[in-house]
């Protein structure tokens, strides 16, 4: 470790003002960082911090979707790898740029994205559509509203949103059917395409509902099923999810209200008969749409991401239960059969809306106190 | 009563309850300012004599508060700026009470009530005594709409009040009667960790009938015992007069001055924190100097000496000879040395977090060895809404944060930025190691300082106004 800090010791002045690769720095920065605690220290009254930086924060999120990494790549294959592979590189130079343009140093958001990103696409999606898609999120999504903490939308959905509109038809062939041998596709590196033999194109559950067939809930829970890569194991979502909630990263508010909202709605529209469903009674379906599509990944994973939800605890009741209603609408009452994204995304929109309501009120009763 | 908020920092090295008294010192080096005082209004001469209790210096801008000699000795004043030395230190006779000859020029001046509240003053008692909610020193004269006593020091580290009470549990129930007698009919309230304990029943038979004194229980979260919160959890507002609130010591000292009328000079301090050997409570007196405790209490070589606890303390620069008149505790924090390699990574099972992302919190609660570190580069805001959670005062820093970016100053006003208690919490557990606390108490100024402009600006129209009207008279 000594030899090593005395490296990056050595190569500083180069990246210091004035130095001959002085643009880089941001570059530089990020990765002594990465290695090495910074040295500061904390200059009056608090005298200490708590150990918690938004590098742990963030790990902490990618320690929660590993278990969906893991799902995608054993239902779809090694081609998942080279999906997150692509997705980094390609936010990571979008990110590293305006990091140099801006002269400030890298933010870690970015790894929460990258990884995200391709967990909610297609598994067979091309890869320079992975790479276009990112790249557009980061840009548009992220640093065009000043990056990091800055952003209105989360910019892994307003990637995917961007290729969803953009290319649809590529997306909807991308779909394809998991493996369900017991080895899975852990040492296949599976391709999808005019070429590729045995990439069959399979609509996704929610798709194949529409039309009056319901997989069974136990694939939905277990992850056998069509879908986005990240999206189809229930189980390993909720496992992850639930871990993020104990660490206190993203909000249980935000999560409870969702699929709360969600469940009380999808049951009174099926209830009231409004809604058919392939399955008899209330509580199947319930749980089969709970479990279908993007919505356990949405809630844990996307929607509680701090800076595109509300800050304030009952913001966050009402932005959980705005995206959680929204979805069930969307499902059940438009051309598109999953409406997470664009309930998350609606949810974006009116999160700074529904703050400022909440702190209307907080300083209405903060100004009657003398 | 209902509390929101706070965060206990588990620091390692909480002083014990025990009370160990130091040395003798031979020179004592009294600062002239301390937190609050500045004492500019020097009353000795180089190279006279005091004895013990002699007024040596006084601040005119805070009721004449005196600095007192806590020994006999000779005044040394040039030596070194902004320090009143004394030499010779030595424990003889102290100053006497008010002597016969100013007894009755004082009671003609201030009433034979006011004559409690000049011995509180002169015999350096009155210095324990805060207003709840600006934290300055009250009028001695002034009548309070209600008297805080805390018994609680939550603060890591700072003199607890059951180590100060120990023993002397007598001299605190008859303070309290002192400051009862004080007062007409305004009450006083008690701040205890659990009033149902044995301990609060003995204080209650102890004051029987003498005082009416209410107890107050509060859960032993930091910064709960802090006076501008308990003022309003009270419903004390500041418009309805000064709350006087004081701590144990304060009591004790207002005990020593008007029973036994002797002046109040030695404090107990804790010295307490990770870079201590022995984190125990000391018995001093003000101008001890600093590296005698030093080289008693602290091991570790390269630390930061605290002049109170971690979270509000001032920073003890080695420039800094004699303890200060306020000094409630030094606590000693080993300065960052290392670089960690992949800090970030490390599962933590040694170090304490408040949103529970590192292992630690799967055992049981621990006192961690802290330093000086900031553990993490600064970021800009992720609205992760931490502040806000552990902030007593219910305002949302991070919003704060945002408006004072933009420079809307109303906007922060209107977030109440006034009630801020300035605990610093919020600095400590945003992950963006933002200076939330900074910031805010720097708003706070700018802001009091904005209306102070436009109150005087209102006065001078006023004065001008009347003026002419007078001239138009005339």
């Amino acid at each position: 470790m000594k030899r090593l800090l005395k490296i990056i010791e050595a190569v500083r002045p180069a990246f210091d003002q004035g130095g001959k690769l002085q643009v880089f720095k941001p570059v530089f920065g990020a990765l002594e960082h990465f290695l090495f605690a910074p040295s500061t220290t904390t200059l009056g009254a608090p005298h200490v911090r708590d150990p918690l930086d938004l590098k742990r924060l963030m790990s902490m999120v990618i320690i929660s979707v590993v278990p969906s990494v893991l799902a995608a790549f054993y239902f779809f294959g090694l081609r998942f790898v080279f999906m997150i592979i692509v997705s980094y590189a390609a936010g990571l130079t979008v990110e590293a740029i305006f990091a140099m343009v801006r002269k400030e140093s890298i933010n870690e958001g970015f790894f929460v994205t990258g990884i995200i990103f391709p967990l909610i696409l297609p598994p067979g999606v091309p890869l320079w559509m992975v790479g276009l898609g990112v790249a557009f999120g980061v840009f548009i999504g992220k640093e065009l509203f000043g990056g990091t903490g800055r952003n209105i939308f989360n910019p892994a959905l307003v990637g995917r949103c961007f290729l969803a509109l953009a290319y649809p038809k590529a997306m909807s062939a991308s779909w394809f059917e998991p493996s369900h041998e017991l080895t899975g596709r852990l040492f296949e590196y599976f391709s999808v395409g005019p070429s590729a033999v045995d990439a069959v194109t399979v609509a996704t559950p929610l798709v194949q509902a529409k039309s009056g067939q319901m997989c069974s809930i136990s694939h939905l829970f277990l992850g056998s099923v069509s879908g986005s890569a990240g999206e189809t194991s229930a189980i390993l979502i909720i496992l992850g999810g639930v871990f993020l909630l104990f660490t206190r990263v993203a909000s249980w508010r935000t999560v409870v209200s969702l699929l709360g909202s969600f469940i009380v709605l999808t049951g009174a529209l099926i209830g009231g008969g409004v809604v058919k469903c392939g399955i008899p009674g209330v509580f199947g379906p319930m749980m089969w749409h709970l479990f279908a599509g993007g919505l356990l990944f949405g809630a844990f994973f996307m929607a509680t991401d701090p800076v595109t939800s509300p800050t304030t605890n009952a913001g966050k009741w009402l932005y959980g239960i705005l995206i959680g209603s929204v979805t069930v609408l969307i499902r059940n009452f438009t051309g598109y059969v999953e409406g997470v994204t664009f309930a998350i995304l609606l949810g974006n929109i009116t999160a700074p809306i529904l703050d400022e309501i909440v702190f209307k009120f907080r300083f209405r009763r903060l100004a009657s106190e003398g | 009563m209902q509390f929101r908020g706070g965060y206990n920092i588990l620091l390692k090295g909480r002083p014990g309850g025990a009370i160990k008294a130091m040395p003798e010192p031979k020179i004592l080096y009294l600062p002239l300012s301390s937190r609050r005082f500045t004492f500019s209004e020097i009353c000795v001469e180089d190279g006279q004599s005091v004895s013990g209790g002699d007024v040596l210096a006084k601040d005119p801008n805070n009721y004449a508060i005196p600095l007192l000699a806590p020994r006999a000795g000779r005044v040394r004043l040039q030596e070194i700026e902004n320090y009143i030395i004394l030499e010779d230190a030595a424990k003889l006779k102290e100053h006497a009470d008010i002597t016969d000859e100013d007894l009755p020029h004082i009671v003609e001046e201030m009433g034979a009530s006011g004559i409690k509240r000049y011995r509180l003053l002169t015999l350096g008692a009155w210095q324990f005594f805060y207003d709840a909610h600006t934290g300055s020193l009250p009028d001695p004269l002034g009548t309070p709409q209600a008297i805080i006593v805390s018994t609680v020091s939550l603060e890591p580290f700072v003199a607890r009040g059951d180590a100060q009470l120990h023993n002397r549990l007598l001299n605190f129930t008859r303070g309290l009667e002192q400051l009862q007698s004080l007062l007409e009919y305004q009450p006083i309230y008690l701040v205890m960790p659990d009033i149902k304990s044995d301990f609060a029943n003995l204080i209650r038979n102890h004051i029987r009938g003498h005082a009416s004194v209410k107890m107050l229980e509060i859960p032993l979260i930091y910064p709960f015992d802090d006076f501008a919160i308990l003022a309003r959890k009270l419903g004390l507002k500041p418009g309805e007069g000064p709350v006087w609130s004081v701590r144990t010591e304060g009591v004790l000292a207002v005990d020593r001055a008007l029973t036994l009328t002797k002046p109040c000079t030695v404090r107990i301090i804790s010295m307490g924190g990770t870079g201590v050997n022995s984190p125990t409570h000391i018995k001093v007196i003000p101008g001890y100097p600093i590296k005698r405790i030093k080289d008693k209490y602290v091991f570790e070589p390269v630390s930061r000496i605290i002049n109170g606890g971690i979270l509000t303390g001032e920073l003890l620069g080695t420039e800094s000879l004699g303890l200060d008149t306020e000094c409630r505790g030094l606590t000693v924090l080993p300065e960052l040395q290392d670089r960690e390699f992949l800090g970030f990574i490390r599962p933590g099972w040694d170090r304490n977090c408040y949103a529970d992302c590192f292992l630690s919190s799967l055992r049981k609660k621990f006192r961690e060895r802290l330093t000086t570190a900031v553990r993490g580069e600064g970021r800009p805001c992720i609205s992760c809404n931490f502040c806000e959670e552990v902030c007593p005062a219910n305002i949302t820093p991070h919003l704060i944060h945002k408006y004072l970016y933009r420079d809307l100053i109303e906007e922060v006003e209107e977030a109440r930025v006034d009630l801020c208690v300035e605990c610093g919490l919020c600095t400590i557990v945003c992950p963006s190691k933002i200076d939330l606390g900074k910031q805010i108490i720097d708003a706070k100024v700018l802001i009091a300082n904005e209306k102070e402009e436009i109150r005087q600006e209102k006065l001078r129209q006023e004065e001008l106004a009347r003026k002419s009207i007078e001239e138009a008279s005339e």
